[in-house]
């Protein structure tokens, strides 16, 4: 007879040999593959910032595949190694013990500005990665404080600077307004916006500071009629309370234009803002999924891999992988040890290098920041994102 | 009541270990903390740590709220109190780590006397809100107090220093972060045998009550939020020598809730409960991840399945607040007493 015990004897049994087992594999894929270049990551596949994480991910994956169908990095195999975070410093810590005690890690990527800054002293410590990710924050443009880190674009300061630049251009002295969040993010970049504001003759109109994601703006958007801006540059936000000042604004028959910065520039994310949303204007380091314009094979091979709209995270973890691993090439024939020290040496080295047009212009890596972009301006009838400006390049 | 051990003192009735097998068990797991770094590699390592530092806040936490019935929703507040004091003494004047974590304590402390004054007039939601007015108010500081705090940057600290030994990675902080907390945990379960801990527990139960026998409310609510808050702010000074990092952001409301929950899911007004309760809300969603690793679903398993592993953490939280209220130092003390009365049914 089958009793209760029995039952669950079975049960543990089923399961310790499907552990033993699952166990045994990893161990022999494990050792197969002792050769492989690591890259690990701690993603944000859930919590607030999943809707880039997911993209990033996809992105890292894709640009792997194509590496390793080509036969790697000089024969040796990029694997990459992720793990979810929920957007938290200290899960995304445990995730960065998790991968580099059970993997030779070389090459990482990081979630956030705070797990950058956490994470800095065990990357000098350890010597033996280069890490790049999702922040853009001007504080890890220093290369003396972070010495074995890059980001994959302007930081959040550039992106202002490429915005005023082409403002400065377009309508020299017009009066700027400045809105961002209450937070590290929107923080970021608002020192030298006020710099770069008055090196170009433009004048900050007025500087409006809001919660995070806040709805209600009723009083700011009172305050942005009264400053009467030419342009309302925001910053600190992926979506909320941009589309509410669009509509508030366009209700007052406010003549400002409105821009925003890489995270909440995404095409989905923009065009969810509403008719209202059509000519808002902002900086993009990359170009978007569908451009054609110019010659872009790499672009193409994406939209051959993936006929769907990929987000511009999507883009910015493909590009993060492809300059990770052009670093490891060219440490690796170089002759070089892949270290952390030797890798951000060769990815200092790169000069006019061809993304397969993922970026407009040859880039060329001075520091850790790559501050070029480009002002694509909003289609809402086409439901596209347009370029209104051609590559701006600050490192000229 | 284990079988065969009738209490024949007081004291005996109100020893912290009621007998030789849990005096015995106790030693074997003050041995496997000993052995656990050695053994282990530097994942688990930091987890031991991360797990340490947040069973202290919540062992203060359950002061205030498991054993005096104060709702608080400002311990990360306080944590972020102790972690910036901690932080500016370290780079400012590089005093000493034991120094620098007591000063932590005690600046959270003195928060945590001003923000406990309401709870005369206040109990329960109210109170909470008006906890989390403080939590608010301590992020404002933070993020504007910038000549001290660093503003929305933070503060990065350099390794903390004992005897002149860089304590820079998880098994040289190991080896100060679980000593302190067994040390803190230690403290709480003594003071529950003290006169203290015992009007802790009359406020609770029944507040105008104890009033009536001479328990006077507001000093002991004040002893309570201060005790709670020291701890938040040692915890909150670990915390920051740890991740060598704070910023406002380090200490959000979500935190506090974190411990809330830590505190029931563990079990209120229990010493057992604040260890359990802090191990299974850190571990539960690292072990779910290593449970989702194991399964050979391919590549894209993260990517179906990270939703799920929050889904199930969120559900088994739920579960445990229908299916055992009392936490689960009430599922170790019934797995105990089974083995306690084995070989009679309990």
């Amino acid at each position: 007879m089958i009793t209760k015990r029995t039952l669950c004897a079975a049960a543990v049994a089923t399961l310790a040999s499907l552990t033993l087992s699952t166990a045994a594999l990893a161990q022999k894929a494990k050792a197969e593959s002792k050769e492989d270049i690591v890259l690990g990551g701690s993603i944000p596949m859930t919590g607030v910032f999943a809707f880039a994480g997911i993209g990033v991910d996809q992105g890292i994956k894709d640009y792997l595949t194509i590496l390793n169908e080509k036969g790697g990095i000089k024969g040796r195999k990029v694997r990459y190694v992720p793990e979810d975070t929920a957007y938290k410093v200290d899960q995304s810590m445990a995730a960065f013990k998790k991968i580099t005690s059970q993997n030779k890690v070389n090459l990482y990527y990081g979630d956030s500005t705070g797990f950058a800054r956490t994470v800095n002293p065990e990357l000098e410590r350890a010597q033996s990665m280069l890490m790049t990710g999702a922040s853009f924050a001007k504080e890890l443009s220093d290369e003396k404080k972070y010495p074995l880190q890059f980001m994959v674009g302007p930081n959040y300061s550039e992106m202002v600077g490429i915005l005023l630049q082409y403002i400065a251009k377009t309508k020299p002295g017009a009066k700027i307004a400045l809105v961002y969040s209450d937070t590290e993010f929107g923080r970021d970049p608002v020192d030298a916006a006020r710099a770069d504001a008055q090196r170009l003759g433009l004048s900050i109109a007025t500087e409006i500071v809001t919660p995070p994601a806040s709805v209600d703006v009723s009083a700011e958007v009172i305050k942005l009629r009264r400053a009467d801006p030419d342009y309302t540059i925001f910053h600190g936000y992926v979506s909320a309370p941009i589309p509410e000042f669009i509509n508030q604004a366009k209700a007052l028959n406010l003549k400002t234009a409105f821009m925003g910065t890489f995270w909440s520039m995404d095409n989905s994310t923009v065009m969810r803002m509403g008719p209202n949303v059509d000519g808002f204007l902002g900086v993009m380091p990359y170009r978007y999924y569908y451009d054609t314009e110019g010659k872009a094979p790499m672009l193409e091979r994406i939209r051959k891999m993936r006929p769907e709209y990929q987000s511009t995270a999507y883009t910015q973890g493909f590009l993060s992988a492809m300059l990770l691993t052009e670093a490891a090439r060219r440490t690796l024939e170089a002759g070089n040890e892949l270290n952390g020290k030797n890798m951000k040496v060769a990815l200092s080295s790169i000069r006019d290098f061809d993304t397969g047009g993922l970026i407009g212009v040859p880039l060329s890596i001075k520091g850790n920041s790559i501050p070029i972009g480009r002002i694509y301006r909003a289609d809402f009838k086409q439901q596209k994102m347009l370029p209104a400006s051609d590559w701006i390049n600050l490192q000229k | 009541m284990r079988i065969g051990s009738a209490k024949e003192t007081y004291a005996a009735d109100t020893a912290l270990f009621d007998s030789t097998t849990q005096r015995a068990w106790t030693a074997i797991f003050a041995v496997a903390l000993v052995a656990f770094p050695f053994v282990v590699d530097d994942y688990w390592l930091y987890l031991a740590c991360l797990v340490a530092i947040n069973v202290a806040s919540t062992a203060g936490l359950n002061v205030l709220t498991g054993y005096t019935g104060l709702v608080s929703m400002g311990q990360a507040a306080f944590m972020g109190l102790g972690g910036y004091t901690v932080a500016i003494l370290q780079i400012r004047f590089g005093s000493p780590m034991l120094l620098n974590l007591l000063a932590g304590g005690v600046v959270a402390m003195l928060a945590g006397l001003v923000v406990g004054l309401p709870s005369l007039r206040v109990k329960g939601l109210y109170l909470a809100i008006a906890t989390i007015a403080a939590g608010v108010l301590a992020h404002f500081i933070f993020s504007h107090y910038t000549s001290l705090t660093g503003g929305t940057s933070g503060l990065t600290l350099p390794p903390a220093q004992i005897f002149g030994l860089e304590l820079d990675d998880s098994f040289k902080l190991y080896w100060v972060i679980v000593p302190i907390t067994a040390l803190m945990l230690l403290g709480v379960a003594n003071l529950f045998r003290t006169r203290i801990g015992r009007a802790f527990i009359a406020i609770r139960d029944r507040d105008i009550s104890a009033e009536v026998l001479g328990i006077p409310l507001l000093p002991y609510k004040l002893l309570s939020f201060a005790i709670s808050s020291f701890y938040a702010g040692v915890a909150g000074g670990m915390f920051a020598y740890f991740f060598r990092a704070v910023t406002p952001e380090s200490f959000p409301l979500l935190m506090s809730i974190f411990f809330l929950a830590s505190v029931i899911v563990g079990g209120m007004g229990s010493v057992l409960g604040s260890i359990l309760g802090a191990v299974f809300m850190t571990l539960v969603p690292e072990v779910l991840k290593l449970i989702v690793g194991w399964l050979p679903l391919g590549d894209n398993a993260m990517l179906v399945l990270s939703p799920v592993r929050t889904i199930v953490f969120g559900l088994m939280i739920v579960l445990f607040l229908i299916f055992e209220p009392h936490g689960l130092a009430e599922v170790w003390r019934r797995v105990r007493r089974f083995f306690h009365l084995w070989p009679f049914k309990t």
